[in-house]
């Protein structure tokens, strides 16, 4: 027995932990950080339009279409990265229900921009970037990149040989950066790809680790069971050679056996049951559902805190108790109340009794509840009043050992 | 004499155990049944007074058999298992079982129980009852677990979405909430998970 339990040693947690939530804010933080860099491109690019086109001396309402189409336009490709954002089940695909509206604000814009400013460029600018911000599946998105960059760069040439405003040097500068806006949107949308994937990439080193430990169980689960079977055979081997001679010493060997048996399982059990720990809260959650599932009204009141409550002194009480009233509770209602006065924490169980009912409370679990309660310097008091058996515990608050 | 009926796929131990039980001067085994529907089927020809089920059997489980018997006829169920899955007990408790316990417990204790249970009290096996107290919490919402109940055998978003008179978008949204919350990349993923886990 010493070496099954000689390698057990503590585990790191393996459950959903402070860290694993900051990380998960962090990631959504993220995306507003990645929804906010690509909104910011797309409006400097409809700010740097504007400013060439008055530069230019154009009219004022044309001027004003590119600005607040161009504010339009922004708008409808946030539902275009809000998709992006919620693309399920890894499937790629057009929802064309959802990116038609998006889609056709953005060839309005860009047919209505482009003809007013007499840019090829500018035309295309918005449909390539809402095109690029489609959910592609991999290995396509990258294609659709380099073909919008081509187009825009091939239009660009046609605009500069049609115009006089190539000679203009912030032109030029919108020019190249309306070409490269494809790439720059699409690789803070990679980054954000490989974020997601690395969170993937955590949870199920999580989850090896949980599965590593069962790997270790299942061991000492082995080991365990190995040795009670040979002490099982042995105790059989012994009854039957004894029975015919000496029945009694038979009958003893083969009542030990029951008791190896006895012993084999609990060890399993506790093997298995090892690391299972829920929060006190949970553990009243549960003992409430349970109630519920039996037919009984349950009436509880539970601390918000529940969970820094003294959970190794609790939580056998809990157990003990609320199985009890499942067992004996041939009544209709119940009530948990868990509630912290000043330094103590105070834990009460009622259940009404059937008049009538023979006293069915047996007083031996309730006896090793005590005797942990009294343990960490607790109260126990039970009650039994003419409708109603109460279990009132309470314990001193204090810092949670580690259970 | 209580009358009992007795249900296990396997054979051995259902023998054994009917073997053990007729040792009871008060106990009289009236049916052995290998599957779940022969157990129903038995149970209402036969009425007995207590019906002893196994957890674990193909077709019809355990709990299932007590749910359809407790509708149609006045006997009591125990159900017995080796191993109890988390939320079995909750579900078990709700369809109206009267006893639960390991396959574990001697025949000695098993028909204490039946007695006990044939007198019309509940008994629920310490041991189980604290493995359903320390049952893992679903992280999920009642809406979410809708969602992935109502998807659990594949069904598209869309059809989610009209199950529950809900909007696709919204049930995209509960997806995404709930393959967050539970580290997975796909709903099926998710739906294993809750099942194993007994919050579906």
């Amino acid at each position: 027995m010493g070496s099954v339990s000689s390698r057990a040693e503590p585990l790191a947690p393996v459950e959903l932990s402070p860290g694993a939530r900051q990380l998960s804010r962090g990631i959504t933080a993220t995306w507003w950080y990645t929804v906010t860099a690509v909104m910011f491109l797309q409006i400097m690019l409809v700010f740097a339009w504007t400013g060439i086109l008055a530069a230019q001396g154009q009219s004022g309402p044309l001027i004003l279409v590119v600005a607040v189409g161009g504010l339009v336009w922004c708008a409808s490709t946030a539902l275009l990265l809000f998709d992006y954002r919620h693309r399920v089940d890894a499937a790629p695909g057009f929802r064309w229900g959802r990116i038609a509206v998006p889609l056709l604000v953005a060839v309005a814009y860009g047919a209505a921009a482009g003809a007013l400013a007499g840019s090829w460029q500018l035309a295309a600018m918005p449909i390539v970037q809402s095109v690029v911000l489609l959910n592609w599946p991999r290995g396509i998105r990258i294609r659709v990149v380099v073909a919008g960059t081509l187009l825009l760069l091939v239009l660009a040439l046609v605009d500069s040989s049609a115009h006089s405003f190539g000679a203009v040097l912030a032109w030029w500068v919108a020019v190249i950066y309306t070409a490269l806006f494809p790439v720059m949107t699409v690789s803070s949308l990679w980054w954000w790809d490989v974020l997601v994937t690395l969170d993937r990439a955590r949870a199920s080193e999580a989850k090896l680790a949980a599965t590593q430990e069962r790997l270790r169980v299942a061991t000492d689960v082995h080991d365990l069971q190995g040795h009670h079977l040979q002490v099982i055979a042995l105790q059989l081997e012994l009854a039957e050679r004894l029975l015919p001679s000496d029945p009694d010493a038979g009958m003893e060997q083969l009542r030990a056996a029951r008791v190896s048996v006895d012993d084999a399982r609990q060890g399993t059990r506790d093997l298995a049951t090892r690391f299972r720990s829920v929060p006190l809260g949970d553990e009243l959650a549960n003992a409430r559902d349970l109630l519920t599932a039996a037919g009984l009204e349950v009436d509880a009141a539970i601390d918000a805190d529940a969970d820094s409550a003294p959970a190794s002194a609790l939580g056998p009480v809990i157990r003990e108790t609320t199985t009890n009233v499942l067992r004996h509770g041939g009544g209709a209602r119940a009530r948990l109340v868990l509630t912290r006065v000043a330094n103590t924490w105070r834990y009460e169980i009622a259940n009404d009794v059937v008049p009538g009912a023979a006293d069915e409370h047996d007083g031996s679990g309730l006896d090793g509840v005590r005797r942990r309660v009294e343990e960490v310097d607790g109260t126990l008091e039970v009650r039994r009043d003419a409708d109603e058996f109460v279990v009132v515990v309470t314990v001193p608050a204090r810092s949670e050992q580690t259970r | 004499m209580i009358r009992v009926l007795l249900a296990d796929d396997e054979a051995m131990i259902r023998s054994a155990l009917a073997a053990l039980l007729r040792l009871e001067p008060d106990i009289e085994v009236i049916a052995e049944c290998a599957d779940g529907e022969q157990a129903v089927a038995e149970a209402l020809r036969l009425q007995p007074d207590v019906c002893l089920l196994d957890l674990e059997m193909p077709g019809l489980d355990g709990v299932q058999v007590a749910e359809k018997l407790n509708r149609s006829i006045a006997t009591r169920c125990v159900v017995v298992t080796r191993h109890a899955r988390p939320g079995v007990l909750r579900r078990a408790l709700a369809s109206g079982v009267s006893g639960f316990l390991p396959k574990s417990r001697g025949a000695d204790e098993v028909a204490a129980v039946i007695r006990r249970v044939a007198a019309g009290a509940r008994y629920v096996d310490p041991e189980i009852a604290a493995d359903a107290l320390s049952d893992e919490r679903s992280p999920l919402t009642d809406r979410e677990l809708d969602v992935l109940r109502a998807g659990r055998r594949g069904e598209t978003t869309g059809q989610i979405a009209r199950a529950l008179s809900l909007a696709p978008g919204t049930v995209r949204n509960h997806i995404s909430v709930i393959l967050g919350k539970l580290s997975v990349g796909t709903r099926q993923q998710a739906v294993l998970i809750a099942e194993e886990r007994g919050w579906i």
